[in-house]
């Protein structure tokens, strides 16, 4: 056995993957130290953290890769209930920070275990994919246990209240779920069902300030001292970065502190105004690299599993990247998501490369013994 | 294999045609966001640009000094002192020490409870930026608040701006004029001139006429902030832009004509006397060596604003302060007008040296129903010309204007200047009135008389003079016919002292006149003094022998109505002149006063002017010049 992971290991490692993960990771804390340099105190020394955050992933993502997938298969409901557990925890025991629930405090390290719902659920969902002995098209009566395996997390997600995570953890699990035929009637019907569903939560159940939180990004001329005060600022930081950028630390938007939360939602525009558009398209490049990878390996996985797993984690970087980026670019609502390895962040971190992980296991193992 | 991953292997092909199709999603996906970013950085980035560095960069004007103004001697009668304005930052400032602060300041009640409202009400950014609490406050104060700073840590700080200070007070006021704060209609109407809120402006007089001299120009620094607005020092922006800094230019200094001390020794001359006003000028040059207007409103509270109160009795005073009675109001010059119809007959051989009319006491104009009676104040006997403008006969005149056309003595009155604008340059002028045939012909068609002329010949009727043009004009006769364009301003000058610009006198006119005319004329305004039966004798000085003419204007009898209490005064008395030069024998200065209501011409008038006179020979002009006093300049340009 020894010996088979080791040929593995020599073999079979993704170079590619671990490589783009490694150049992602290194111009993310590059980022974050410039991000933070205006900032005093232990927030200025945030980018030594997240070093130490990527070296243990790392090792953690080792052992995820090291240990077959079908381990991971057989304990993906035990890893669900776990999460749904932890996710109670916080209402119990949690630490409440601005009026939301989302961590646990262990030790001074603050866990937020919706990270970690988005790979559980997703690994209870591939499983879900993975046992299905159907030959056709799924029914909507066959939707119904997998719509309430990804419900009940999303619900406690989003009574955190944590919109941003609880549209990625939802947004993952379904697209891993999308890898199964769904029939056209139930597509028609879910679909229906949805655009009624939003037009009576927009007009009934929805608060005048949470609308215009959704809709302030569309508006040129909305309030940029309040609810656009974020959105405008990031514009304004990417719009002045031009070709080339005002250069590294260079970033008046930063160090002005005309940008907010640089160290979690906001390290992109900070990239952009000092590398430019140059700076941009490289890490976009990466990223789509990344994503494109992950569902090459997916493609070539040897079973349903395997595939569905490589989709998911796929998906979790796209959608941590379209939203991110949309939001800084004002093109989606500001809604609190994390740019992969850019934003500082413990759990996010090691949640991120437990799937790149999770990659590197199905890449490993995409051929059989 | 197991038959279960047999079945699993069986749906592979589909999840990679599913997988295919993810990839062109996500490829759209990400190169949208590309395109995004594209247009925002590459398309539409000047605009974010221009955003990001009003950012970080704000513009901190650097107020230029306003030049000062300095009389012929070099005094300073304008220039500029500092007035410390106390401002308190909200957020700092401990609340409870604030009856202690008010009481520093000297606030009263209602002020108090004001400012501490407004403290208590700053929100936001605004608990951190300066609040004005007091503009100006006085040097016990400034002191009270400097011993007890450490009280209020970073609570309060006093901040020094240049105001505007005329050490002259009221003397020379309408001439200089004053300043105050520009409001939305000047930032509109001068929209090209750069003018800030809170700026202030000339408004009248030197300082309005000469504001492009004297304002200078602002400069500015563009100092970086951060987001509250808090200025900080590091330098981080190199990459934005290299315009950091204009320096101020500093406004120029005007040197003028006017002799402050002409000035206050003409003031103490009008003690006494509640309205009225008079003009000095040199008869070679036409330099305005003084504008006196009486009464007059210290400039220094102008400057910083006058309460309604103070506004409503400036307008209710019956002497109108608000009115330059040198060059914005008219007045009949009754006698002192007849120098000039003499001339006019001189000119035109009507009369000469040996013509003579015999007074009555009146004289009778037509025949029948429709004659008219013209008085005489004295009954003078068989006189000449020159008894005639020794003793003011009015019979002398009438007689001659019977025989000379209105159109001659008013051409003799345009050529020195009367009925025209001086252009004097500064103030709104009044041009005064000649009457002419052709005005009659105009304005009242058929219903022109011979008794208009004699009217005019005796400067009543419609003729209406302001005091600097008569000075003018009189310089005119004292220098045998050249009329000036009075001066005001002699140069502008740097803030360092080099001179830069110097104004010549200018000439207006040359009056062509018969020099043995003007002989006669000159010698019998001699005579006006020096003869025991001029109506000015009484008022010789045995220092300097002065030549001029007594008037007396006759107010307009209008009935006003009793009830306005502003206009209400109407005092009946005739408005005093006395017009002339000195030395007789060889005029240097010229003389006009005005003494409003004062009565008589010889008896009012005069004395004022021979006492001025002597003054300015005996004391004041061979005096050495005062040495300028030193004056604080704020914002010396950096280098």
């Amino acid at each position: 056995m020894a010996r088979t992971i080791q040929h593995r290991l020599r073999d079979e490692f993704d170079w590619p993957l671990f490589l783009v993960v490694c150049i992602i990771a290194t111009l993310g804390v590059v980022n974050l130290y410039s991000a933070t340099s205006a900032q005093t105190g232990a927030r200025a020394e945030l980018y030594i953290q997240q070093i130490y955050w990527l070296a243990l992933g790392g090792g953690v993502a080792v052992i995820v890769a090291a240990v077959d997938y079908k381990v991971y298969e057989r304990y993906a409901y035990g890893a669900y209930v776990g999460s749904i557990a932890a996710l109670v925890l916080v209402f119990l025991v949690g630490k409440s920070i601005r009026g939301t629930h989302r961590w646990i405090q262990i030790g001074s390290f603050l866990f937020q275990p919706s990270e970690f719902v988005k790979l559980c659920l997703m690994l209870a969902v591939a499983r879900y994919v993975h046992r299905d002995q159907r030959s056709g098209a799924w029914s909507l009566r066959d939707l119904i246990a997998p719509g309430a395996l990804i419900a009940l997390p999303l619900g406690l997600i989003m009574a955190q209240p944590d919109l941003g995570t609880a549209l990625i953890v939802g947004l993952v699990a379904v697209s891993t779920l999308s890898l199964v035929r769904i029939s056209w009637r139930s597509f028609g019907i879910i679909a229906g069902g949805g655009l009624v569903g939003g037009t009576l939560l927009w007009l009934y159940g929805m608060k005048q300030y949470q609308k215009e939180r959704l809709t302030s990004f569309m508006n040129e001329q909305v309030d940029v001292q309040g609810t656009g005060w974020q959105a405008h600022q990031s514009m304004v930081a990417i719009g002045s970065g031009r070709w080339w950028g005002q250069g590294f630390m260079q970033s008046t938007q930063n160090q002005h502190h005309f940008l907010p939360d640089t160290h979690t939602d906001f390290p992109f525009p900070v990239w952009a105004q000092e590398q430019g558009f140059a700076g941009v398209a490289v890490v976009l490049v990466l990223y789509l690299f990344l994503i494109i990878w992950g569902l090459r390996i997916a493609s070539l996985a040897k079973d349903r599993f395997g595939a569905a797993v490589a989709v998911g984690v796929s998906a979790l970087f796209f959608w941590h990247v379209v939203f991110n980026v949309g939001m800084v670019t004002r093109s989606l609502p500001v809604v609190g998501v994390t740019l992969p390895f850019f934003s500082y962040g413990g759990s996010s971190v090691l949640a991120i490369l437990i799937g790149v992980g999770l990659l590197m296991n199905v890449s490993m193992r995409r051929r059989a013994l | 294999m197991a038959p279960v991953e047999l079945v699993q292997k069986a749906g592979l092909g589909e999840i990679r045609e599913r997988v295919r199709f993810m990839s062109l999603v996500v490829v759209l996906g990400v190169f949208l966001l590309a395109g995004r970013i594209f247009w925002i950085q590459i398309v539409d980035n000047e605009r974010w640009l221009t955003i990001a560095e009003n950012n970080v960069l704000r513009r901190v004007d650097l107020p230029s000094t306003r030049g000062m103004i300095r009389d012929v001697r070099g005094r300073v009668i304008a220039a500029n002192r500092p007035a410390y304005n106390v401002y308190v930052i909200p957020g700092y400032f401990p609340l409870e020490r604030f009856t202690r602060f008010a009481d520093f300041l000297g606030l009263n009640r209602d002020e108090r409870d004001r400012l501490e409202a407004r403290m208590r009400n700053a929100e936001g950014s605004r608990r951190y930026q300066h609040m004005l609490a007091r503009s100006d406050i006085d040097r016990e104060s400034l002191a009270l608040i400097e011993t007890h700073r450490a009280e209020f840590p970073r609570g309060i700080s006093v901040i020094a701006t240049p105001v505007r200070n005329y050490p002259f007070g009221e003397l020379a006021a309408h001439a200089l004029g004053f300043l105050n704060e520009v409001n939305a209609d000047d930032l509109t109407e001068f929209a090209g001139r750069d003018y800030r809120a809170g700026e202030r402006m000339g408004r009248s007089g030197v300082e309005q006429a000469w504001e492009s001299i004297l304002r200078g120009r602002r400069g500015w620094v563009r100092q970086e902030q951060s987001v509250g607005g808090l200025l900080i020092t590091r330098d981080s922006i190199a990459g934005l832009t290299p315009d950091r800094r204009r320096d101020p230019v500093p406004g120029r200094d005007l040197v003028l004509t006017l002799d402050m001390e002409l000035m206050r020794a003409i003031d103490r001359v009008f003690r006494g006397k509640p309205s009225g006003a008079a003009a000095v000028v040199e008869v070679r040059t036409g330099r305005v060596l003084a504008l006196y207007s009486k009464p007059s409103i210290d400039p220094n509270t102008m400057v910083m604003g006058i309460s309604a109160l103070v506004n409503r009795e400036i307008d209710e005073n019956p002497y109108r302060p608000r009115i330059d009675k040198t060059i914005y109001e008219s007045y009949y010059p009754g006698s002192t007008f007849k120098p000039f119809t003499a001339l006019a007959g001189l000119e035109a051989g009507l009369i000469d040296e040996r013509s003579q009319v015999t007074c009555t006491g009146r004289h009778m104009l037509g025949l029948g129903r429709g004659r008219r009676v013209f008085r005489c104040k004295h009954v003078h006997g068989v006189v000449s010309l020159h008894r005639a403008l020794v003793e003011s006969c009015n019979v002398y005149f009438y007689t001659l204007a019977e025989a000379i056309s209105l159109d001659r003595i008013a051409s003799m009155a345009f050529d020195f200047g009367l009925g025209r604008r001086s252009g004097i340059g500064i103030n709104q002028e009044t041009p005064g009135f000649i009457p002419t045939r052709a005005w009659y012909a105009q304005n009242y068609p058929g219903q022109f008389r011979t008794g208009h002329t004699l009217n005019t010949a005796i400067g009543q009727g419609n003729v209406r003079v302001t005091v600097l043009q008569l000075a003018m004009a009189y310089a005119a006769l004292a220098n045998g016919g050249t009329l000036f364009v009075p001066q005001l301003v002699s140069r502008v000058e740097g803030p360092d002292g080099t001179v830069i610009q110097t104004f010549p006198p200018t000439v207006r006119h040359q009056v062509h006149v018969d020099p043995a005319h003007l002989a006669m004329i000159t010698s019998a305004l001699a005579g006006v003094i020096s003869d025991p039966h001029g109506t000015a004798h009484a008022a010789q000085v045995a220092e300097v022998d002065v030549a001029g003419k007594t008037g007396t204007a006759q107010v307009s009898r209008i009935v006003r109505d009793p009830t306005d209490p502003r206009r209400g005064w109407s005092t009946q008395r005739d408005h005093a002149w006395f017009a002339g030069f000195a030395p007789a024998a060889s005029p240097e200065i010229a003389v006009v006063l005005l003494v409003e209501h004062g009565g008589s011409g010889g008896h009012e008038a005069a004395p004022l002017m021979t006492q001025i006179v002597r003054e300015y020979f005996t004391r004041i002009r061979p005096g050495a010049p005062i040495p300028s006093v030193t004056t604080w300049r704020a914002h010396q340009p950096r280098r």
